[in-house]
């Protein structure tokens, strides 16, 4: 075997056990993904410019979340700091001019947006939903049953600040 | 002159591979959101992005720490030239095509756009070819 051709076959080699150490870490995501269980619409398929923010039910945001989707808390930061959903980013109604410059440069506007308040008659997330497609974010969705459908329905609590 | 080049043969290397851990690993922690940046390139079905997400992290991560530790450095180097020129191919049909959207290459909030990605490939493309053509020259055969 000449050199290069040992070069070439320990470079696919290396190839394949990295696809391999992939697929077999990630083997669930891709078997849900190819069986179109992945309900949450990536960037490609999701409603550009929406006018206005979608709702979305309960189930739909444990998918969203799942295909990346971030969720945002427009509650105050006090009731974000005693309890919110994993991995989401504090952005008050009431403070909203003040951080929009850092939540920008924190989330691409291509990120799918996963908002919430305090549940069913809370304004606050519709209002927030409004003014970040205002602010070019694309792909914008208002869970109305809030943090309390959530933490009712046993989901897992994150507890601390931002 | 020798031993400078070696020195800087080791350097590249070093480079190259921290380079490429760092992005496998900033990738593969959050494949879901690195599949959402695949999909914004528009080039794959939707669960092919999946797939892709699942998986180039982890062949990154291999090469890269290959490199890092200094074990089958020559094809390692020619799979990351490989990687490379396949991801300068992708980001010139993103610049071609005039869509706007965050590169990926680091994980989700990097925000590079394709311009400032394709820059940085073709230099890490410069650094795997020193590194693929100079390791016969500093490191002694033991085949």
């Amino acid at each position: 075997m000449t050199p290069l051709q040992r070069t070439l076959i320990e470079t696919v080699l290396i190839a394949l056990f990295g696809l391999l150490a992939g697929l077999a870490l990630n083997h669930r995501l891709i078997l849900d993904a190819f069986a179109g269980r992945l309900a949450a619409p990536l960037p490609v398929a999701a409603p550009a410019n929406a006018a206005l923010p979608q709702p979305v039910l309960l189930a739909e945001v444990r998918d969203l979340a799942a295909a990346g989707a971030l969720p945002v808390d427009a509650r105050d930061a006090a009731l974000y700091a005693e309890g919110h959903l994993p991995g989401a980013l504090s952005l008050p109604l009431g403070e909203v001019e003040s951080q929009l410059p850092a939540f920008r440069q924190q989330v691409a506007v291509d990120r799918p947006l996963v908002i919430y308040c305090n549940g069913y008659g809370c304004p606050d997330s519709f209002d927030l939903g409004l003014r970040l497609i205002e602010a070019g974010y694309r792909d914008v969705r208002v869970f109305e049953g809030g943090f309390p459908e959530w933490r009712d329905a046993g989901l897992p609590v994150i507890e601390g600040e931002r | 002159m020798k031993r400078s080049g070696r020195v800087s043969y080791h350097l590249c290397r070093l480079l190259l591979g921290g380079v490429f851990v760092w992005a496998g690993a900033v990738k593969a922690h959050d494949v879901p959101a690195f599949a959402s940046q695949v999909a914004a390139y528009q080039l794959l079905p939707y669960a092919w992005n999946y797939a892709v997400a699942a998986t180039l992290p982890y062949v990154e991560l291999l090469a890269g720490a290959l490199l890092l530790v200094n074990v089958r450095v020559k094809p390692a180097a020619l799979l990351l030239l490989l990687l490379n020129a396949l991801f300068i191919v992708v980001l010139a049909s993103v610049v071609a095509r005039g869509l706007s959207i965050d590169c990926g290459c680091f994980g989700p909030d990097a925000g590079t756009t394709p311009f400032q990605a394709l820059g940085r490939d073709i230099l890490l493309l410069a650094l795997a070819i020193a590194v693929y053509r100079q390791h016969d020259r500093y490191v002694p055969s033991t085949a």
